[in-house]
């Protein structure tokens, strides 16, 4: 009996700094902003706190804002573009690169831009794209092409910025996708090799349905993070331009909040992009479930 | 089965690697550029000169002292306070008995499910003005403001707590029959068999930090003295026309991200094992 309580007391002091720290950090912060995502709010000072009700949700659903039409769309175009995109060129890094010597050192040169920040991943891409100096113009005009003002014209802004996340993206997915190409076993292959299987049906036949489980993490887990992600835009074009043609939800609520204090309409955004990603959070935990690799 | 050398699978995956690796080795080069090379319309990747002049300009201009100084700090701090928290919460949700646990710790499995964006409103203004006295800045005078919010890592809990679970309770009990108290027990027991897994998280979550960019950047607006190397850098960058401050820009960049490229290279191993786990960078 003694034991019980000195472990129980125990067990609530080691804990003490996590509960804090989600107290102040979590939960105190999310009742903040529910509550100011109903408010009209410039910052400051709490007094001026003004409800409105539903108005701020009206407002980003209404015919002629932003918010539907560019905004979310790029948000979907950009999370659906980079997690394609990295996926196509992790899942041919991951097949091919375990029949090669050397291994790990492959490997380690794909993962280079998750271990780099995002300033300065976006920094040496839009130089690269930088009509005066960059490389990719330098390539086209030595082709005989027009140069190409990537970040500046709309219509090809946000591929451009779409190429650099995936490029960014492409380690972790060869991470997931190698060690579940790695654990389907050999014998599988050299079965259908003896039967005189070509290289496109062992790829197709063998190695991509036993690859569902790791494919759908990727490109789940891929997704949510695409939906979030703004830092890179931020840093490639400043404020999501030319216009909104890069601008997505979470750069958006960032502007309203921080440059034009709507904190209010500010939070109702982050409020509607929560539960964008929250209802895939949910759709992935149910796959998962169901597909029976919680260990995942 | 001896198959003959995969050509085709080497060609490909070496035109892979180049694309990852030029835009780092155009960084690097960019760096010794002039301004007459900056402004030209030909493309050419290495530098008429070296010059090394670029980077102690960039060290003075960009005030890289106080940069490096700052992210160094943080990033230590955050790295041990995450050690810390993550290690007590991991032990105190195996070994410990106490009411809730379970639930508590269902809790914190949730809170990974939060997008970072959701707080970044609340949180600077908490921050800011946090302890509601009149206190200017809050507590973005200090550089408390850029660790505390990441101060506890739910991802860090999770995989302390998975590693601890493997640490057989019969050793423990063998400690307590012995009359060690639960302190000594924690301290000189548990820690040192969870090493491999803290190496782990350290590395992943000094990375994580060093790279950490818009909380950064938030605190920086309200406090200048605070920022950090990519926050610093970055405001070179946005201020002035690139053709002028390209060469400082990527002479800073190579300056912060070489360090981080020479400990991933050593200590891979743990990243890696540490990126498996979260199954998701942010």
């Amino acid at each position: 009996m003694k034991r019980r309580t000195q472990q129980t007391l125990l067990g609530y002091t080691f804990m003490l700094p996590i509960f804090l720290f989600y107290s102040v950090f979590l939960i105190i912060p999310l009742g903040f902003s529910l509550i100011l995502s109903f408010s009209e709010w410039g910052g400051f000072d709490l007094s001026l706190i003004r409800f409105v009700g539903w108005r701020n949700y009206e407002d980003l659903f209404s015919p002629w804002s932003d918010f539907l039409n560019p905004i979310l769309w790029n948000t979907f175009y950009y999370a659906f573009g980079t997690v394609f995109l990295s996926f196509i060129a992790a899942l041919t890094v991951a097949y091919l690169v375990t029949k090669l010597r050397f291994q790990a050192f492959w490997r380690t040169m794909y993962f280079l831009p998750t271990v780099t920040t995002v300033v300065a991943i976006g920094n040496v891409w839009a130089y690269l794209y930088h009509p005066h100096g960059g490389m990719i113009n330098g390539l086209l005009n030595a082709l005989g092409m027009p140069t190409i003002r990537f970040l500046a014209n709309p219509d090809t802004a946000l591929p451009a910025i779409v190429v650099v996340g995936a490029w960014a993206g492409i380690g972790a997915a060869v991470l997931i996708l190698t060690a579940g190409v790695k654990a389907i076993p050999e014998t599988y292959y050299e079965a259908a090799m003896i039967e005189g299987a070509s290289e496109w049906r062992l790829f197709f036949n063998i190695t991509l349905p036993l690859l569902k489980p790791s494919i759908l993490f990727v490109l789940i887990t891929g997704l949510i993070g695409g939906l979030q992600s703004f830092t890179l835009i931020m840093v490639m074009t400043g404020d999501g331009g030319p216009g909104n043609a890069t601008n997505v939800a979470a750069l958006e609520m960032y502007n309203q909040a921080f440059r034009f204090g709507n904190w209010g309409l500010a939070s109702s955004m982050a409020y509607t992009l929560f539960i964008v990603v929250f209802i895939i959070t949910a759709i992935q935990l149910l796959v998962f479930r169901r597909g029976g690799v919680e260990s995942y | 089965m001896k198959q003959k050398t995969p050509w085709l699978a080497y060609a490909i995956i070496a035109i892979g690697v180049i694309t990852m690796v030029f835009p780092f080795l155009d960084m690097v080069f960019t760096a010794f550029k002039g301004p007459a090379e900056l402004m030209s319309v030909r493309y050419r990747l290495f530098p008429d000169e070296f010059r090394f002049s670029n980077f102690q300009q960039a060290v003075r201009s960009l005030n890289m002292g106080l940069l490096f100084m700052n992210s160094m700090i943080v990033s230590f701090s955050v790295t041990g306070l995450v050690l810390l928290t993550s290690t007590l919460g991991g032990y105190a949700l195996t070994k410990l008995e106490f009411p809730g646990r379970d639930v508590i710790f269902r809790f914190i499995l949730a809170t990974m499910m939060f997008p970072a964006f959701l707080f970044l409103i609340p949180n600077f203004y908490i921050m800011v003005n946090f302890p509601f006295v009149n206190i200017d800045g809050g507590l973005a005078a200090t550089r408390w403001a850029l660790i505390l919010p990441f101060s506890v890592s739910g991802f860090g809990v999770f995989l302390m707590r998975q590693f601890i679970m493997g640490i057989p309770n019969a050793l423990l009990d063998a400690a307590r029959i012995d009359g060690a108290s639960e302190f000594r027990i924690f301290g000189q027991i548990v820690v040192p068999m969870t090493l491999p897994a803290l190496a782990t998280l350290a590395i992943f979550t000094f990375i994580g930090q060093w790279n950490e960019f818009i909380w950064s950047l938030l605190i920086y607006t309200v406090n200048n003295r605070l920022a950090t190397l990519p926050v610093g850098i970055q405001m070179l960058q946005s201020h002035l026309d690139p053709t002028l401050t390209q060469a400082l820009v990527s002479a800073g960049l190579t300056i912060s991200v070489v360090p981080v490229f020479v400990v991933f290279v050593f200590l891979q191993k743990y990243y890696v094992r540490g990126l498996a786990l979260s199954g998701l960078k942010e």
